[in-house]
């Protein structure tokens, strides 16, 4: 009744209105709707205290637009854009413990909304709290329910980013900063991410090549340092994951602390997990029927350890941080077939254990340095980052003679016999950026650098080794015309040069010309280099009057072929494709126009991101008609061509409150794409996704004072045919799939408990993924998988 | 609940409208088939004689147009391949190679064809390795969809 009374009593206080002033007055409370005095209140400059009623009155706030920040001591800060008008001059705030929370301070949907609204191109928020409760095998996964990302997976624990269609390297991971280097161009390589580790994720939708420079041209991931709010003392947190079907289990352990200057923040991550369970106990690998024990995909098990350790200095002027990480998998791959080829395997070894790992396996290594430094100065800020990786990835298979290798593998060979490939990248980055503001204009300056080498091992060879050099500057310019206006405007040059090693069979392979036959080593790869420029430019424009947002941008986005595109030459057995690079590839380009339009009520919203596409020089693995005898084994010959290609979709997202606790959200999905050129005209792109529509009714009651964040969750999701495919994909018939979530915050006087049960694929639907590695041999998704997490804060005082 | 029927019957306009609805310029889809007739040679489970000549025969279709089709022979003694055939031979003990044979040869099939009747010489030399091996044939056609059949065979 307090509250009331407070509410009441402040409507009388605001209630003379000035012409275009006018007075506010917030109400602040706990979750428990107690009143919360001496809570430090803030909007746009003005800045009150809040009396024992809990109540904050800020006086001659014209009306408008501003963003309101509530601080109180023990609560997690509160940040929220605001509609000051003469109907609405009375706010209430609820604010969350801190103790429980503290990974969300920065954290709080109004804050994200307000940064989209300042973004002209479509863009997604999402955190700890989301991960946790969609918590999948992968980062990756975990995303795969927002509209327009879908993952290209392998196994339980791996998968890498699709961003509308668009992955590899058309997809940029920024992990604090600086650009993630893995091996981004395999279908079979995961994403080496501890999603334990990050703070806020932000996915941007479309081309992003003007701040991230090469590769984001479908668009970025951005993931953030974990924040550490200063003057905390010493915390941390314990999470405890087990999922049924793999018989995973895993830990991820976390210890933070920070005094006025000074943070830490340290974490361990562990998993282990057994062969996963498909809802079929057997597969077709053509017409040979694979027997599974137990509904086991045969060698899918894996371990994971992650090591984290970020440490900074903040002051007033000057912030530094420091990031250390180790992220290392060994994970098995599906004995029977890997890719597209049968393999008779010794099926009692494989099935006495099922968390054992056999050949063929690949071992991951990432290590990762990476500096921030911040300088503000009196009207600008100075950021600088450094970084250095080491992606280090060994592909383990046993040693059979393909092609005209010889049939048992000589001694003499320094190469180990089961190692079939290997990747050792080291990578050194730096990033520049000054901001500052001139006017109404918020200006960016830039520079980017990054130089990489890579060397190659392995009695296998699909790319020569190579050293790559970038370099590129940017401007950006965001004009703030007024509360509801805002344009944007980039530009951005880029240079590279990427320089090859020459690489030659180590065995000799016969070569037939005429009538004479000779054995020689092959020259598969030659030394050369390439370089090239590029220059891009963005501009976009939101447009938020009040309840109707609008935003657009067009730009356009540049990629530098890689080294598989330029130089590939060996066999990929996986897809018995010889894969050949062109040389003579020109930077691919991208041309596109990017909309979203959103209208926000009280008990619904609405979001509906339209964008089209169009790049003049796709580069794309074409499969030809050809067999190739000395560099491809008798292998189809896959060629990389450019061809133009155009592509359309858009994405919609509802949400409707259908009552206080009760609340339901469409999410659906389209994309097409077709190839207008080249000898596949008239073509798809591969790995498109198909139409999908998620249906989503989450109950989060009010339970008791003990219980807190309480949510009961449906997704339905519903994904279409696809029948557009080119080679060597198949058309994938549409699918219905039921995952549910649930989830409580239990909290004692001493103690909080986060618990969160999942269950994926609750009626164990037998599905085939469209972008899955393994659809090409017909390998359904996984089973019903139950997902029980809960994690634990604490704090050491 | 009349609303979000609205919005439903909205969201679903919007997704069917944006289905394309133009086959004109249809796109081929068909994998091409390697079809198993009396004649073909060898068949599964098939048994080649050393220091002779034998004829590969298949019939080959596709709905537009066959590309090319190469033929892989290669030994088999760690059993690591699996035949792409329901039957499954029976194998002989597993032993290190010591000359076993390899053929790698690639054909072409004249354009325009829709049916093609594959005839080839294979010559097994007389002191390759006997044993098991795999024979593969892969076959594409003229769009790059591509039809493998791996046999497993015996050389004595």
């Amino acid at each position: 009744m307090k509250k009331w009374y407070a509410l009441f009593f402040s409507c009388f206080l605001a209630s003379y209105v000035l012409a275009q002033n006018t007075q506010v007055s917030v109400y602040v409370s706990n979750g428990q709707q107690s009143a919360i005095a001496g809570a430090e209140v803030t909007l746009k400059t003005s800045s009150a205290l809040t009396d024992a009623s809990g109540t904050a009155i800020l006086k001659d706030i014209p009306l408008g637009s501003y963003v309101l920040v509530v601080q109180a001591k023990g609560y997690a800060s509160y940040e929220k854009r605001v509609q000051i008008n003469l109907n609405n001059k009375h706010i209430h705030v609820k604010l969350r413990p801190e103790v429980t929370e503290l990974k969300t301070v920065e954290i709080n949907s109004n804050a994200q909304n307000l940064r989209k609204n300042n973004e002209a191109r479509n863009i997604q928020i999402v955190d700890q709290t989301f991960i946790q409760r969609h918590l999948g095998g992968s980062l990756m996964t975990s995303l795969d329910r927002l509209p327009g990302i879908s993952n290209i997976g392998i196994g339980s624990g791996q998968s890498k980013p699709l961003i509308r269609g668009l992955g590899f390297n058309r997809v940029v991971v920024i992990d604090k900063g600086i650009k993630h280097e893995g091996q981004q161009w395999g279908a079979d390589h995961g994403l080496e991410i501890d999603q334990f580790a990050t703070g806020e994720i932000e996915i941007l939708k479309g081309p992003s090549s003007f701040i991230y420079g090469s590769d984001a041209i479908g668009g970025a991931i951005n993931l953030k340092p974990v924040n550490i709010p200063l003057n905390q003392g010493l915390g941390g947190s314990v999470n405890l994951i087990g999922k049924t079907n793999n018989l995973h289990y895993g830990s991820s352990v976390n210890l933070y602390g920070s005094n006025k200057k000074w943070f830490f923040d340290g974490r361990a991550t562990y998993q282990n997990y057994a062969d996963y369970r498909v809802p079929t106990d057997k597969v077709y690998v053509y017409d040979y029927e694979v027997q599974l024990n137990k509904n086991r995909l045969r060698n899918t098990a894996g371990r994971e350890t992650g090591l984290h350790f970020n440490t900074g200095y903040v002051s007033k002027r000057f912030k530094t941080s420091l990031h250390l990480s180790n992220s290392y998998a060994k994970t098995g791959f599906f004995a029977n077939a890997h890719g597209l080829e049968p393999r008779n395997v010794d099926e009692a070894m494989h099935d006495a254990s099922n968390r054992d790992i056999q050949l063929p396996y690949q071992k991951v290594n990432h290590f990762k340095v990476i500096s921030r430094t911040e300088f503000k100065h009196e009207n600008s800020r100075t950021e600088v980052e450094l970084g250095f990786q080491r992606n280090f990835r060994q592909e383990y298979n046993r040693y059979t003679n393909h092609g005209f290798m010889p049939p048992v593998y000589p001694s003499q060979m320094s190469i180990p016999i089961n190692l079939e490939r290997e990747y050792d990248k080291s990578v050194y980055s730096g990033n520049l950026k000054h901001s500052f503001a001139l006017n109404q204009h918020q200006l960016q300056i830039g520079a980017n650098v990054d130089y990489q080498d890579n060397n190659i091992s392995g009695w296998s060879f699909l790319i020569p080794g190579f050293q790559q050099f970038n370099t590129g500057l940017f401007v950006y310019d965001k004009l703030v015309i007024n509360n509801s206006l805002i344009l944007h405007g980039a530009l951005r040059y880029d240079y590279g040069h990427t320089q090859f090693e020459r690489y030659d069979d180590w065995f000799l392979s016969q070569i037939v010309d005429g009538n004479t036959t000779i054995y020689k080593k092959l020259n598969r790869a030659k030394r050369f280099g390439r370089d090239f420029n590029s220059f891009v430019w963005s501009a976009g424009v939101n447009y938020n009057p009040s309840k109707f947002n609008f935003k657009a941008n067009v730009g356009k986005s540049f990629r530098m072929p890689i080294a598989k595109e330029l130089a590939a030459n060996g066999v990929n057995y996986h897809y018995f494709s010889y894969e050949k690079g062109n040389e003579n590839l020109n930077p691919e380009v991208a041309y596109q126009a990017d909309f979203g339009f959103g209208w926000t009520e009280k008990r619904w919203s609405i979001e509906f991101s339209p964008f089209y596409n169009y790049f003049p020089n796709y580069i794309y693995l074409n499969p030809t008609p050809y067999h190739d005898r000395a560099y491809g084994a008798g292998n189809q010959i896959f060629e990389y061509q450019q061809s133009s290609v155009m592509r359309y979709g858009a994405e919609l997202k509802i949400n409707y409150q259908l009552l206080s606790n009760l609340s339901t959200e469409f999410l659906g999905e389209y994309l097409y794409s077709e190839q207008l050129s080249g000898s596949k005209k008239g073509f798809t792109l591969p790995f498109s996704p198909a139409p999908s529509a998620l249906l989503n009714l989450t109950w989060s009651p009010k339970l008791n004072g003990k219980l807190s964040n309480s949510y009961f969750s449906v997704d339905y999701r519903l994904t279409a045919t696809q029948n557009d495919v080119v080679p060597p994909e198949k058309q994938t018939p549409g699918y219905q799939v039921i995952n549910l979530q649930l989830g409580t915050t239990l909290s004692t006087k001493k103690q909080a408990f986060e618990l969160s049960l999942q269950v994926q694929n609750l009626f164990d639907a037998n599905y085939l993924n469209h972008t899955s590695f393994y659809r090409l041999i017909g390998l359904p998704e996984a089973s019903r998988n139950i997902i029980l997490s809960l994690k634990m804060p604490f704090k050491i005082n | 609940m009349k609303k979000i029927a609205a919005l439903f019957a909205i969201v679903l306009l919007i997704f069917t409208s944006c289905k394309k609805d133009d086959n004109s310029n249809e796109i081929d889809t068909e994998y091409p088939e390697i079809v198993t007739t009396a004649n073909s040679a060898p068949l599964q489970c098939g048994v080649l004689t050393r220091g002779q000549t034998y004829t590969f025969k298949a019939t080959f279709t596709d709905n537009k147009e066959l590309g090319a089709y190469s033929i892989d022979v290669h030994h088999n003694f760690d059993h690591h391949n699996h035949s792409t055939e329901v039957n499954q031979c029976t194998f002989d003990a597993k032993k290190t190679p010591v000359k076993p044979f390899l053929l790698i040869q690639n054909y072409d099939i004249p354009t325009g064809s829709k049916r093609y009747e594959a005839t080839a010489q294979i010559v097994v030399p007389a002191d390759v390795d006997p044993g098991d091996y795999h024979f593969m044939i892969r076959l594409t056609d003229k769009e790059g969809w591509q039809t493998i059949k791996g046999l497993s065979i015996k050389i004595q």
